[in-house]
């Protein structure tokens, strides 16, 4: 119970300085504290696969992704001065309109009843975490996802290579496909001068 | 066995409120950068009412969502900064009000 | 539907292609005058009096029809043309009323169209005028020989247009053709009272023949019958100019001198007479009706012969005394004396078209000089013009022995002998009036004839305020007047007023002899006979005393124009009589004024305000605003497309959470 409330609070506090921080690399630190504090969640949940999971996949991969960007987009002059805020002045009432509905959708939510069964409609053991094959260990999971869900998997695999194919050609490099080494310099040599000659961007 | 000692409401108000604070991120914040990460903390919230609920009732489908959502939110916080990569390349500012080009 | 015709001419009624013939042949004339005009140059003018001409010798024909009586008791020749829809059939009928008004038609008529022959000699639209003419010959035989109601209203429709062709024939005078408009105008009023009389007779009787209509007169109760009466009056008063719908015809002298000749004096103005008098069945059955119509026709022939007192245009004063005329004729028909008021129709039919024509011969000899004021001396000038006027003048004032005294003299009896109490007021005023018409038309004689010729005379010396519009004055090296060069066209002009001359002097004879005489024989069948009061004042007794008034009159005209010593300084008489004229006469006791305030002023109101506001601000308005809302909508639905990225994504999350709120409470059942 305890631990409930103390990873709350860190989950709040993080997510608010990761929306409200001023430099973007504060918005990653931040947002690296959070899913830290939300594998820790997942822990007290007996999802201790979801929680490795997510360190690895989200805070090893996405983060360093977004930090490779922000350097990236940092080469430019002043790349995070912003000109005049364009958003309508009825944005931010609306907003609180919002976050008023939030409050409300909390407490109709709250005064809901759910009703938690004993055993495990998944069929899986029920069991203290770190024993295997109960509920939330790899195990379980692996025959769930190998099984039951196995057109799921497929499709997100597809999904992965989609993504890769897409950012490739969105922001790859443009030089096509050189048959031969030699003719490869030759390009490169050209692309060179021309940038040389356009003074460069 | 044991049932939840939180109970699950508190779960749900606590992803209730992750989830809006992104949406607040995405529609206060002009940076770009920014927004996709609020994006990113509202697909963390649904997980955790997924992980919640699978534990509520002892059913892992809820496991297999969470796994299939990071799955997804990856593959579209890739396309999505390569898009920002795409656009703000040769920028001045990076900023996303300058972008307005489909106005009217 | 010609099978249907074929059936009708050939089957249960009566076959007449005389009575056909007669109808059509003016206007076979009409079209071929229209359609080859421009071909037929002057062959038009004796083409379209051949087939007026031929049109009389078909009445002619017809008289032994028109007079007899048919397998089923009715009266005339009685020819079947269609049926349109159940109730509606449409047919010709001659009866003996019909046979007088179409005699008159056609044989004046024919007369008149000779005479416009030799009139209208040198005129560009000789061709266009004979068409007109025809036409106007066949709308009003349409007129007067249709035995329903709406075939009469279709020929009252159809004069009404010929008059205003006619009127405004020389359309490029705008006084013309603004004549022509009012007069044209006012008869569309007098339509209007037709049509609802038709509504009214039609729903009651699901008929229009005038068999059906009449046959039913007993039984449409009183009120509606005066409705009735008074609806068809209302048209008569706008046809034959009485008061108050009379102020388009001094104006409608614009037209040629031979087309004031037919139409507004022999013919189209008698039309309410004929209407009245066809329709006797009904007018009989009720007293209120008579009384009104035979006050209206009586105030107007006195209000005519005082405005005729202040006429100086020779065709003004004639068009007064038609008003007036026509006025006794209604006055006669209305109270029930219909022998009578048609004998007036018939008399004056002949001599008021002998005095225009008389009139259009001086005209013309005077090189188109219309106020008489410029002439004078025309005695030895214009021998045969004066012989034709003077004739006229003597039977038009009622001088025994001539055609107008018989038929005046009846209408005036008739006053004390018809009527529930005879109509006292009425007699005093039709020989009061007796007497101002043989003053005026005695001024009209002797100021155009006696004296010394006056045409070089500086017009505003004689009184004359706008010499341009008293017609064209006599160019300056002309001293005297001058005969029509065109030796034929003056034969033309001469003959047909010729022939003119005995009918006006001794037609009136076949009325002598009251009960007996053979006027009185030939409409013993047509007209219904109340009983008669008997007056203390014996027809005789009558005749004395209106000739006896004619006598004051015709003194009076002479002691003003004719003594030596008011020719001797008729122009200093005459301009201080046009100086000292009161002004209720000259502006005609502001009827004009009247009609005008009235209907004229409010209607190009309400044109006004449709035209200039209602149209460009509300209906207009209407439309721009459809436009101007479809724009503002335009343009808040475009206010959303920001193109900012956070908006669209508010949005998104806006709604998203009212969905979610929604089926929140859905799902907690409201509570």
């Amino acid at each position: 119970m305890i631990a409930f409330w103390v990873l709350a609070v860190i989950l709040l506090a993080s997510a608010i300085w990761c929306v409200t921080a001023s430099k973007p690399v504060y918005s990653v630190v931040a947002l690296l504290l959070h899913f830290a504090a939300l594998a820790a969640t997942y822990l007290t949940l007996n999802a201790e696969f979801l929680a490795v999971i997510q360190i690895i996949v989200y805070s090893g991969a996405i983060l360093i992704l977004f930090l490779f960007v922000i350097a990236l987009l940092s080469s430019g002059v002043a790349p995070f001065s912003v000109g005049p805020n364009r958003l309508p002045k009825i944005a931010y009432p609306a907003i609180a309109l919002v976050l008023i509905a939030v409050g409300f959708l909390t407490w109709v939510l709250g005064r809901a009843s759910v009703a938690a069964p004993a055993a495990s409609p998944g069929g899986s053991p029920v069991g203290p975490a770190g024993t295997a094959g109960v509920f939330g260990s790899v195990s379980d999971f692996g025959t769930a996802l190998f099984t039951t869900y196995l057109l799921p998997f497929e499709m997100t695999a597809l999904i992965l290579m989609v993504a890769v194919i897409g950012v490739v050609l969105l922001a790859g490099d443009q030089t096509p496909y050189i048959a031969t080494k030699k003719r490869a310099e030759d390009v490169r040599r050209e692309m060179r001068e021309a940038i040389l000659r356009e003074g460069g961007q | 066995m044991n049932p939840m000692t939180v109970p699950v409401a508190n779960y749900i108000a606590l992803s209730a409120v992750i989830f809006f604070i992104g949406v607040a991120g995405v529609v206060v914040r002009r940076n770009p950068l920014i927004m996709l990460m609020s994006i990113e903390l509202m697909f963390n919230a649904a997980n955790l009412l997924f992980a919640a609920f699978a534990r509520a009732w002892w059913h892992n489908a809820g496991h297999i969502f969470v796994f299939l959502v990071i799955t997804v939110a990856a593959a579209e916080a890739a396309i999505g900064l390569a898009i920002v990569v795409t656009v703000f390349r040769s920028a001045k500012n990076v900023d996303v009000d300058d972008v307005a080009l489909m106005k009217g | 539907m010609p099978v249907t015709m074929l059936h009708h001419v050939m089957g249960v009624d009566g076959y007449y292609p005389t009575l056909i013939a007669l109808w059509l042949l003016p206007l076979a004339g009409a079209i071929v005058n229209w359609a080859f005009g421009p071909q037929l140059k002057r062959t038009a003018g004796p083409l379209g009096s051949a087939a007026i001409g031929a049109s009389f010798v078909a009445t002619l024909l017809l008289w032994g029809a028109a007079t007899q009586h048919s397998a089923d008791g009715a009266l005339g020749a009685h020819q079947a043309l269609f049926n349109w829809i159940p109730g509606w059939d449409f047919g010709l009928l001659i009866d003996p009323l019909a046979l007088l008004w179409a005699l008159i038609i056609t044989g004046v008529g024919f007369l008149i169209h000779v005479y416009s022959i030799g009139y209208m000699d040198g005129d560009n639209a000789f061709a266009r005028f004979f068409a007109y003419m025809n036409f106007f010959v066949f709308a009003m035989l349409t007129l007067v020989l249709s035995d329903n109601f709406v075939g009469l209203l279709v020929g009252w429709g159809l004069v009404g247009l010929a008059s205003y062709f006619l009127i405004g024939f020389w359309f490029f005078k705008p006084t013309a053709v603004a004549a022509a408009r009012k007069a044209f105008v006012l008869n569309v009023v007098g339509d209007v009272g037709i049509m609802f009389a038709i509504f009214a007779i039609f729903t009651a009787v699901h008929s229009i023949t005038f068999g059906d209509a009449f046959a039913f007169a007993g039984s449409y109760g009183t009120p509606l019958l005066f409705v009735i009466c008074l609806c068809l009056f209302i048209g008569a008063a706008a046809k034959s100019a009485q008061i108050p719908l009379h102020t388009w015809l001094p104006d409608a002298m614009e037209g040629p001198t031979p087309v004031s000749a037919l139409i507004h004096a022999a013919t189209m103005v008698t039309a309410g007479v004929y209407l009245i008098a066809r329709c006797a069945p009904l007018w009989s059955q009720n007293p209120d009706a008579q009384l009104l119509v035979g006050t209206i026709g009586g105030l107007t022939a006195l209000i005519g012969a005082i405005l005729g007192c202040a006429q100086w245009d020779i065709k003004r004063i004639l068009a007064y005394s038609t008003m007036s005329q026509i006025g006794y004729m209604i006055m006669g028909v209305g109270v029930g004396a219909y022998e009578g008021g048609v004998a007036h129709f018939f008399t004056h039919a002949f001599f008021k078209a002998q005095l225009f024509l008389g009139s259009g011969i001086i005209i013309h000899a005077l090189h188109d000089e219309q106020d008489v004021r410029r002439m004078g001396g025309l005695l030895k000038k214009l021998p045969f013009a004066a012989w034709a006027m003077g004739t006229g003048v003597l039977a038009i004032a009622g001088i025994p022995g001539f055609s107008g005294f018989f038929s005046k003299d009846q209408v005036i009896y008739g006053m004390l002998t018809h009527g529930p109490h005879s109509h006292p007021w009425l007699y005093v005023l039709g020989i009061v009036t007796a007497g101002i018409t043989a003053y005026y038309m005695c001024r009209l004689f002797f100021v155009t004839f006696f004296g010394a010729y006056r045409g070089d005379v500086d017009p505003s010396s004689l009184g004359i305020r706008h010499p341009e519009l008293a017609g064209t004055p006599p160019s300056d090296h002309e001293k005297e007047p001058e005969v029509e060069h065109s030796p034929n066209a003056q034969w033309f002009m001469i003959v047909p007023v010729a022939i003119l001359i005995p009918f006006t002097v001794l037609i009136g004879w076949i009325m002598f002899g009251g009960e007996n005489s053979p006027w009185a024989h030939f409409f013993e069948q047509q007209f219904p006979h109340p009983a008669l009061n008997v007056p203390a004042i014996s027809e005789g007794l009558t005749g004395l005393i209106t000739f006896a008034v004619v006598l004051v009159g015709i003194g009076i005209a002479y002691m003003r124009y004719a003594t030596a010593s008011a020719q001797s300084n008729a122009v200093e008489r005459l301009r201080s009589e046009s100086i000292h004229m009161p002004a209720i006469l000259t502006h005609a006791f502001g009827f004009d004024y009247a009609l005008d305030w009235l209907f004229v002023k409010p209607a190009e109101f309400l044109g006004r305000f449709f035209g200039r506001w209602l149209d460009p601000h509300v209906l207009d308005g209407a439309v721009r605003e459809t436009v101007i809302s479809a724009q503002w909508l335009g343009a808040l639905t475009r206010s959303f497309q920001t193109g900012l990225l956070r908006a669209y994504a508010f949005i998104l999350v806006f709604g998203a959470a009212c969905f979610i709120v929604y089926y929140a409470l859905a799902a907690g059942g409201f509570h």
